[in-house]
């Protein structure tokens, strides 16, 4: 088993519901290929550094799982697929990922990150100063 | 044969002779950033992360052109600017990062 993250970027349009319906369809995906899902954060709508698809923001989604390598194909595939998805990358994470100290997977939004204790996530701090 | 002869000199001459102008070494004046004396950012502080995520500190590294800031302006070790390059190449990617200045939002 083998840790990633993966980082996508959903298109802003999408309300609310969608926008929780396209995350939870890939939380299921990776359950379903059997990743164990570590930590998912949602980094909300940003700026793009460019227009995608025209598009000058973009709701961008982070996770880290653990999973055999086989499935990352798949993986990929689905969200290639999906026209919601905009930009995605997986990335392996050589040195791991330590879930914070609450075992059960909980989506983080940028806001609660701020107070959090996330103590590597310096993302966060970019992300809520956006 | 002396033709022979003089074809090998010739030849050899050409090995010998220098090829192109000589090389300059380091910048020209200390431009922006770091200059070339400081020591790499990475290596220096040990806890510093190089991450794709961490659009902050990887902005430092991009010209105002958007470009990747070579080596020798930023101070940093060759280990750490490749990883420096792929992380900012990913950031790139997800639309963290610009590819150059001329990227006119809508």
């Amino acid at each position: 088993m083998r840790t990633y993250e993966l980082m996508f970027i959903v298109h802003p349009d999408n309300a609310g519901d969608a926008f929780t319906a396209v995350i939870d369809k890939y939380k299921g995906v990776l359950a379903q290929q059997g990743c164990e899902l570590l930590k998912t954060e949602e980094w909300g709508e940003r700026k793009l550094a460019y227009p995608i698809k025209k598009q000058g923001r973009g709701s961008y989604v982070l996770c880290y799982f653990r999973a055999q390598p086989g499935v990352i194909d798949e993986i990929e595939r689905r969200l290639r697929i999906d026209d919601n998805v905009m930009r995605f990358i997986v990335v392996q994470r050589e040195k791991g990922f330590e879930p914070p100290a609450d075992s059960v997977d909980v989506t983080e939004t940028a806001t609660e990150e701020a107070a959090g204790a996330a103590e590597t996530e310096k993302t966060a701090d970019a992300a809520t100063k956006e | 044969m002396s033709d022979e002869n003089k074809e090998k000199e010739v030849r050899e001459n050409r090995s010998t002779r220098p090829s192109g102008p000589p090389r300059r070494t380091g910048g020209g004046p200390p431009r922006r950033r770091f200059g070339r004396r400081k020591v790499c950012r990475f290596c220096a502080e040990k806890g510093l992360t190089i991450d794709y995520k961490d659009v902050r500190t990887l902005g430092n590294f991009l010209s105002e052109r958007g470009k990747i800031v070579p080596r020798r302006i930023s101070g940093t070790c060759a280990a750490h600017q490749r990883a420096l390059t792929e992380a900012l190449k990913r950031a790139r990617q997800m639309a963290l990062l610009p590819y150059s200045d001329a990227h006119r939002q809508l």
